[in-house]
């Protein structure tokens, strides 16, 4: 009778669904409705995979997730209807469904879920868990020999859409009381990058979806800020951050793209040193690649609706590691990581630190891992081995985990039915997962 | 003599209630930066700004711009007929979703004994350090200087000019 299990990473930014079992999620769709300007309707939002050329420029977006939890019900039935009969082709009531909460929802936010998945959809059984445990889950199924999983404890830094989360792990429960969390995650930095450009360059603040893209595609973690503020300063080809992201003009272009992918490039040619020294070789490298696309660069910017970036590709990432400097009361992410282990049991501390994975859209950015590295190294007793892993698509880490579960054979009896749920009512059943 | 060096004392003590009205007044504006950080913070999260204005706006168009208007407004006097407009307000209220900061206040977690973990006690609490960098708002390197007028930072003469000239007390008047 049992056929089959969905599992369902209901992100902020990004859902990501599938079959439990299989490898990879079906659909990845973005989590919001949005409504072009030459639509009235509200329009659901094509999956990320596909790339037909849905004009999203000055799109409003409505999302069912504010500060990471669900607080709009009703169009999140609307985007999972969506999601279920046209993506996903299920029919829910004969199916059940693993489903991620983040941490710490309140009651009323449980209660509104259950009845979504229960009264609205009719899944037959439901189980919801918490993404620490699930991103741990899959670590420890991959690398068997490895340390996450002989000593079957974690901390799983989940840096996501709406807010950054570091967990304590252990045993595959995570360590609710340990858990911190910071109130920045990839929405409060794009916005925060919007807001940079359009008052140094470009109007971009409704351009939501574009600037997603200029952030994963431009923005990295520098490893020495006050030195790349001196290098972003410099003029002409010394600034190894200069580079161009060209808008789309809705005729040629339906997505912006980066001018000079080499120039966006030439970050990475700084190493642990001072200054670099092979400008040079760079310069040579761009004199082969193509001459007129120069002439091309320096004409005026205004005309081809364009912007510059320098400064702004590693001062946005940065807030995460220093959330002070935007103004919020809150420790940066190291801060953050060692506070999480310091609450868990002594014994525990050092194969913490020595298995601390890194998840979530957010990690992506180049060198995040090294940076946490380095801010981390000197808060850690020095005894202590740190050793931070990242996930190999931090994105799908979690529904990885989920899908993991989802196939166990134990996954069945840890569900709640439909019928308990009608017998119990939602906050007796929610007592059955333990957070 | 040391009814001598009271009378300057006195006086110095009226300069300074001087100075008192002015930091009353710096105060009151620096209570102003206060709520413009907070709400610049808050702004981080938006998702469009304006957008609810617009979607009323494009509804009425819309209403208007139909063929249908007739059958719209027979149906919208229909439906007004059966509900009062309190009624409908009412509903409305009901219907608009709540952002998460009603729905927090609401749960009432600070009721919580201490050793329960919440939304609020997991949030990872001020930095050890209170040391803030400052990046200039208009071009965003190292900041040094602060603006007398509105509070924010920049790093030259040069921007200012520039800040001066765009948005001096955007955030704060």
């Amino acid at each position: 009778m049992q056929t089959n299990v969905v599992v369902l990473d209901n992100g902020g930014g990004l859902i990501k669904a599938g079959l439990g079992g299989e490898r990879d999620p079906s659909t990845i769709i973005p989590n919001c409705l949005y409504r072009p300007l030459s639509s009235k309707k509200w329009l659901h939002p094509s999956p990320t995979s596909s790339d037909d050329p849905t004009d999203l420029t000055s799109a409003a977006v409505r999302r069912p997730i504010d500060r990471g939890y669900l607080i709009n019900p009703d169009l999140q039935r609307d985007i999972w209807a969506h999601l279920f009969s046209s993506l996903l082709h299920i029919t829910p009531a004969q199916s059940s469904l693993l489903l991620t909460e983040p941490l710490f929802a309140i009651p009323s936010i449980q209660r509104a879920t259950d009845e979504l998945v229960f009264e609205d959809f009719n899944f037959s059984a439901l189980y919801v868990a918490d993404s620490p445990s699930l991103v741990h889950l899959y670590e420890a199924s991959r690398r068997p020999t490895g340390i996450v999983s002989k000593a079957q404890c974690s901390v799983v830094v989940d840096c996501g859409f709406s807010f950054t989360h570091a967990a304590p792990v252990f045993q595959n429960f995570t360590i609710n009381y340990a858990a911190k969390r910071i109130d920045l995650g990839g929405k409060a930095l794009t916005n925060f990058l919007k807001e940079l450009v359009s008052y140094r360059s470009v109007n971009v603040m409704d351009e939501t979806f574009l600037m997603d893209d200029v952030k994963e595609k431009l923005c990295f973690v520098s490893l020495d800020v006050p030195r790349d503020l001196r290098i972003a300063k410099k003029y002409g080809k010394d600034n190894l951050f200069r580079c161009t992201y060209v808008l789309p003009d809705g005729v040629e272009h339906t997505k912006g793209f980066v001018k000079d992918p080499a120039e966006a490039q030439r970050y990475l040619t700084l190493t642990d040193g001072d200054f670099p020294a092979q400008v040079g070789t760079n310069k040579d490298l761009d004199q082969l690649q193509v001459t007129e696309k120069r002439e091309d660069r320096k004409r005026v910017d205004l005309t081809k609706n364009e912007f510059e970036l320098s400064n702004e590709r590693f001062l946005v990432p940065e807030m995460i590691f220093h959330p002070a400097d935007l103004g919020m009361n809150q420790a940066g992410l190291a801060e953050c990581i060692v506070r999480a282990v310091n609450s868990c049991h002594p014994h525990l501390h050092p194969v913490l630190y020595e298995s601390i994975i890194l998840t979530g859209g957010s990690t992506l950015f180049p060198r995040f891992a090294e940076r946490i590295e380095r801010e981390l190294r000197p808060l850690v007793p020095d005894c202590y081995r740190v050793n931070i892993t990242s996930q190999e698509d931090p994105i799908l880490g979690v529904w990885r985990g989920g899908s993991l579960l989802a196939s166990s054979p134990d996954f069945e009896a840890m569900c709640v039915t439909k019928a308990e749920y009608e017998e119990l009512g939602s906050a007796r059943c929610r007592r059955r997962f333990f957070h | 003599m040391e009814e001598d060096t009271s009378s300057p004392i006195r006086r110095v003590s009226s300069r300074t209630r001087k100075v008192a009205s002015k930091m009353a007044a710096a105060l009151a504006s620096s209570d102003n930066r206060a709520q413009a950080a907070l709400a610049r913070l808050e702004a981080l999260e938006n998702d469009n700004a304006g957008m609810e204005m617009q979607e009323t706006n494009e509804d009425d168009e819309a209403s208007l711009d139909d063929d249908d208007q007739v059958y719209m407004q027979k149906k919208m006097s229909k439906s007004m007929k059966r509900k009062t407009r309190q009624a409908k307000a009412l509903e409305n209220a009901r219907k608009a979703p709540r952002t998460f900061i009603e729905l927090l206040h609401e749960a009432n977690l600070e009721s919580l004994p201490p050793h329960v973990p919440s939304y609020l006690k997991a949030a990872v609490g001020p930095p050890s350090s209170t040391s803030r960098r400052h990046f200039c708002t208009v071009c965003g390197s190292a900041a040094n200087y602060t603006c007398i007028r509105c509070g924010i930072r920049f790093c030259s003469c040069r921007c200012q000019n520039i800040h001066n000239d765009t948005r001096c007390l955007k955030f704060v008047a």
